[in-house]
């Protein structure tokens, strides 16, 4: 059930009975047909070791079910959206960035600040991003928004990927992520590039990358 | 020579095999390979350029990217648009240039009452030399060449840059209905005459003139 690009800044996608999706509350623009949206105070599913995880971490964007038979658009803020379609592999993102996703993926949060010891501590701190972040495993059709239209680039063994912190959106696969940092003395007396800190990202996988450098 | 690419409009990716280019503060979204950054000390060739700048307000600080691989540069959202100069030169807002090979040259230059209206200062930025200059827009930017027959008139708050031989005046359409509030709202206009190219983007940036 993969959503449809309508433009840069709607989704479209079809429910069927017995088939739900979630999606960030109130971003429904139009629907046709038999449509029901309730809201999930749980925040997704996944029983109730992944709600307590969920206020835990932070990671608590309110979403809503979605179910019925029919169509649904969805968009929000007039930011941009991008379609990732997973086969079997593990999406990372932050929840504020999750527009719609299928009901049938896994979802969990996952504790960054343990990659990388105390740099993925502060990794958290520096990026303003939190130190969770929500995974969605399985097969089927995510759509997330960003500031200005997503890239997608490829991580290979031998070809890691830096990503500015304020620029990164998500990333799928077996990546491994921590921040590194270029600060040496120039930087620390104000005479820097503002490239101070990077989020280095190595193994096999994908990054998505927005064109901006601005927080949703 | 870097390459420019532009696989997204809003990004620019850079080619480096070992050569640099120096591309606005703090720019960077993304690279792969070796790629260092170190901020250029007044942005301009040369203490004398470091010092214009200080003069005039054109501060965009700029940096050096250098090394091998590919460097992703985006600013906002802004559209980028790609302008190869062979030896002319191009006149750009410090606030719309992206980055610029590592062999052009730039510097400053007086541009009158139009900076004033623009709100943009009075002195403007300028590349010149051979090779590949990426400038920001708000949207995707028009290219309407100007020549001896078509003179352009263009709002000072959609204008971008220019490339060529050209003559800009100001022109005011600013009477006694201006101030008693029936004004059209296009009270100013820069006019172009000459020979050359003017980019236009299709939004206008808050300017003194736009409130008249």
């Amino acid at each position: 059930m993969p959503f449809i690009r309508i433009n840069s800044k709607m989704v479209e996608a079809k429910v069927a009975p017995g088939q739900r999706l979630f999606s960030q509350r109130g971003s429904m623009l139009a629907y046709r047909g038999d449509v029901r949206f309730t809201p999930n105070m749980s925040g997704g599913h996944g029983g109730l070791m992944s709600m307590i995880g969920r206020r835990v971490a932070g990671e608590a964007a309110p979403l809503m079910t979605v179910e019925g038979n029919g169509t649904v658009m969805f968009g929000h803020g007039g930011h941009h959206v991008h379609v990732v379609d997973l086969t079997g592999e593990t999406l990372y993102v932050e929840a504020d960035r999750l527009l719609a996703f299928d009901g049938s993926l896994s979802q969990g949060t996952m504790f960054m600040g343990s990659q990388g010891g105390v740099m993925g501590m502060v990794r958290g701190q520096a990026t303003g991003q939190g130190l969770f972040t929500t995974t969605l495993a399985g097969h089927g059709s995510v759509a997330v928004m960003a500031h200005g239209g997503v890239f997608e680039l490829p991580i290979t063994p031998d070809r890691p990927v830096h990503v500015d912190p304020q620029a990164y959106v998500a990333h799928r696969g077996e990546v491994r992520n921590k921040l590194s940092t270029a600060l040496g003395w120039r930087d620390m007396v104000g005479r820097g590039s503002g490239e101070a800190f990077q989020l280095e990202l190595s193994g096999h996988g994908a990054v998505y990358v927005q064109a901006s450098e601005e927080k949703l | 020579m870097a390459q420019f690419r532009l696989n997204d409009p809003r990004v620019l990716s850079v080619d480096l095999a070992g050569d640099s280019v120096r591309a606005r503060n703090g720019a960077m979204v993304a690279y792969e390979g070796q790629i260092s950054f170190k901020r250029l000390s007044g942005g301009g060739d040369g203490l004398r350029g470091m010092v214009a700048r200080q003069l005039t307000g054109e501060s965009v600080t700029m940096m050096e990217v250098k090394g091998s691989g590919t460097c992703h540069l985006a600013d906002e959202a802004r559209h980028v648009n790609l302008v190869r100069l062979s030896g002319e030169k191009l006149f750009v807002e410090a606030s719309n240039l992206l980055a610029v090979d590592g062999a052009l040259r730039t510097g400053t230059t007086f541009t009158g009452l139009r900076g004033a209206t623009q709100g943009n200062g009075l002195f403007t930025t300028t590349v010149e030399g051979t090779g590949q200059a990426a400038i920001l827009s708000d949207g995707a930017a028009i290219v309407l060449r100007v020549s001896a027959q078509f003179p352009l008139q263009v709002d000072p708050g959609a204008y971008v840059a220019h490339t060529g031989n050209l003559r800009q005046d100001f022109v005011t359409g600013v009477s006694w209905r201006t101030f008693v509030g029936e004004s059209s709202g296009e009270s100013f206009q820069i006019r172009f005459t000459g020979e050359g190219l003017v980019y236009v983007q299709p939004s206008e940036r808050n300017t003194i003139g736009g409130q008249l």
